[in-house]
């Protein structure tokens, strides 16, 4: 796609008919019928619908850019049409006192009215020196915060389950939201960044149905994480029938083979990627021939490296060089022959010098 | 010298063992299949599903695993006297005069044989004991791994293992413990059998061990 001006500066004007594409765009992701489509329209331009404070920790703003981005243009338009964000550290107008202002009268005004959605981590060692807003640290202004919301949308794999951040050894002590606070509902939408339906899905369900949606184990709604992509992906057929790309820009993978072998971790990931997919052209990762990194998974930063193996290492302290799964087990089976042997040795030496050890010699 | 034939292993403790060392062979062959697909991977138009069929074996074979496995916790309570769980944990000052001399054997420092002993000694218990634990665990991240959307199974492997790919992790980790001790049980009840006189590796087939006994 060129980038042209005409097509990168969003029409200002949030028109009717891109509203309601975008209405229809969340109302098929969340699986609910054509005919609710007014209420959640109706629910979506409501004088009385909720502000919504954005909190900024640990990130890289990439949630952000990816909601707003213009490459899905009635979506990124809803969303600034629908919420009401009074506190947005990337797009509001207000800086430094102001922006503190603004924070706090919308606290004040809403208590107990406000979504709060969080992105990014929130440091928690050394009391959570390691991010600090207007001199306060994250630990403290989510604390002071979050029991005020009506409910909470941690946005990310950083805000729902601390992300990189939270990579092994975790130097900051990072945590997800759902670690820090209690009594106020959590939604979890995780990903790397999420898929910007995913978000407006819950804010719509919200808005409609003035509940949260149903969620997993792990938090996340199950419109958009119940199933797991090995088992709606495209290249599913190719799975079962054993034709695996077994390296990138090999035959395999210029014919769409499964990418399983170069390390995709689809078969372990649940969400909505295949059928929701991205940026209004319809792609998603394994779509384009790269295998999925597993980021909606808690410690995918952990448990889905390194992204082009089927499954992590696995260190043995003490013995060096060995760090592929099936190499520590060879090695261990193969010490396990060596004491066998040793010891069936030791036997058949013992029995030479000192006869044999049976009990019915005579 | 008498020998006294003493039953001693029943049958379901039999079916029990040979269908759990067979489905270990095909779990662990299909298993690295499945980790790693091996057979020719861009044919096309054959109508085969290497994969598919391999993981339909692995689950044919999960579920005999799935029985051996429920079998050898039922004879642990209900089994007969050398099959119950306390026979065989050091848990007594007999069982533990026995580990201390198995340990003794198998280090080569003495050649004393509990002659009153039908079931295992106790070293060999204890690792079955475990081995059984372990099984259970293997069996708990397979249908994790199976049933990834059933919400019995995802609750129970989300407090247990996380995710689906530590489930993965840890059940690939699991197969070289069984293979481990696949090795090491085959050699340790071959030397006992030479070193006794009591028939072991024919008791898992007839059921039977022998007791020697002089007569003066
Ligand atoms: C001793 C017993 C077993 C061994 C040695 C074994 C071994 C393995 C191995 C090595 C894998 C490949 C893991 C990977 O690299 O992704 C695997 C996958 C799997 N196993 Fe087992 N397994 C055993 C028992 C079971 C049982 C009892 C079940 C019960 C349901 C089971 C279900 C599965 C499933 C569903 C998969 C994943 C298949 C897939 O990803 O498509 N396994 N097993
Ligand atoms: C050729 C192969 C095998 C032979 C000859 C064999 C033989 C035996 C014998 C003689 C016993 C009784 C030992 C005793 O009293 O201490 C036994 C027990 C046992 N074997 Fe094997 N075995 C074989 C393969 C396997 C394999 C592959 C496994 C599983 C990985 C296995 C698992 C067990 C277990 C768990 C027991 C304990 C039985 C119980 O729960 O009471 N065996 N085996
Ligand atoms: S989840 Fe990913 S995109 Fe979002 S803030 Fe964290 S690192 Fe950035
Ligand atoms: S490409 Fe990935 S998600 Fe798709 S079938 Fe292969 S392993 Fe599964």
């Amino acid at each position: 796609m060129t980038d042209t001006p005409e097509r990168t500066i969003p029409d200002p004007q949030l028109n009717r008919r891109s509203f309601l594409k975008g209405c229809t765009a969340v109302a098929a992701a969340l699986g609910i019928s054509e005919a609710m489509i007014p209420k959640l329209v109706e629910a979506a331009t409501s004088a009385q619908r909720p502000p919504v404070i954005w909190l900024h920790f640990q990130e890289c703003t990439g949630c952000t850019e990816s909601l707003l981005r213009a490459s899905h243009p009635d979506i990124a338009r809803l969303i600034l049409d629908v919420i009401s964000l009074d506190y947005h550290e990337t797009i509001m107008v207000p800086s430094g006192h102001q922006a503190e202002k603004s924070l706090h009268d919308t606290l004040d005004k809403y208590a107990g009215k406000f979504l709060l959605v969080v992105e990014g981590a929130i440091p928690t060692k050394d009391k959570g020196i390691y991010c600090k807003i207007a001199g306060r640290t994250a630990m403290d202004i989510l604390a002071e915060v979050a029991p005020k919301a009506a409910a909470i949308i941690a946005m990310g794999s950083c805000a729902a389950y601390g992300g990189i951040q939270a990579a092994s050894p975790n130097p900051t002590g990072a945590v997800g939201v759902q670690d820090l606070v209690s009594g106020t509902p959590v939604v979890n939408i995780p990903g790397c960044p999420p898929n910007p339906v995913s978000f407006m899905g819950t804010v719509l369900h919200y808005l409609t149905f003035k509940r949260l949606p149903v969620l997993d184990n792990l938090g996340r709604p199950l419109f958009a994480y119940g199933r797991r992509i090995h088992d709606h992906c495209e290249r599913r057929a190719h799975f079962d029938e054993g034709r695996f790309a077994e390296e990138f820009g090999d035959y395999g993978h210029r014919n769409g083979y499964c990418l399983y072998k170069v390390g995709c971790k689809g078969p372990g990931t649940f969400s909505n990627c295949p059928s929701a997919r991205f940026n209004d052209v319809d792609v998603w990762p394994v779509s384009v021939g790269h295998g999925c990194v597993g980021c909606t998974e808690p410690d995918f930063w952990d448990t889905m490296t390194p992204f082009y193996e089927r499954l992590p290492n696995v260190n043995i302290p003490g013995i060096a060089g060995i760090t592929n799964i099936d190499k520590a087990g060879k090695t261990i089976l193969g010490v396990a022959a060596a004491a066998v042997g040793i010891h069936a040795a030791i036997g058949i030496g013992k029995s030479m010098v000192t006869g044999c050890g049976c009990k019915d010699k005579k | 010298m008498i020998y006294e034939k003493h039953y001693v292993w029943s049958i379901l403790l039999r079916l029990y063992h040979w269908a759990m060392a067979g489905s270990i062979v095909a779990l662990s062959v299909t298993g690295f299949y499945i980790f790693n697909p091996w057979t020719l991977t861009n044919l096309e138009g054959t109508g085969l599903f290497p994969m598919m069929t391999m993981r339909n074996i692995h689950m044919l074979a999960a579920y005999l695993f799935t029985g051996a496995i429920v079998a050898r916790l039922f004879l642990f309570i209900f089994g007969n006297k050398q099959e119950r769980v306390w026979d065989v944990l050091p848990i007594t000052p007999r069982n533990i005069k026995n580990l201390i001399d198995t340990l003794g054997a198998y280090m080569y420092l003495t050649d004393h044989h509990d002659e009153d002993r039908l079931g295992h000694n106790v070293l060999a218990g204890m690792t079955y004991v475990t081995t059984i634990f372990v099984g259970f665990i293997q069996i708990i991240a397979g249908f994790y791994l199976w049933l990834p959307e059933s919400s019995f199974w995802q609750k129970l492997g989300n407090i247990i293992f996380g995710t689906q790919q530590f489930g993965r992790y840890i059940h690939h980790l699991l197969m070289w413990y069984f293979l481990l001790f696949a090795l090491i049980h085959i050699y340790l009840v071959i030397w006992n059998d030479l070193k006794n006189p009591d028939g072991l590796v024919s008791s898992i087939f007839t059921g039977n061990k022998f007791r020697h006994r002089e007569v003066k």
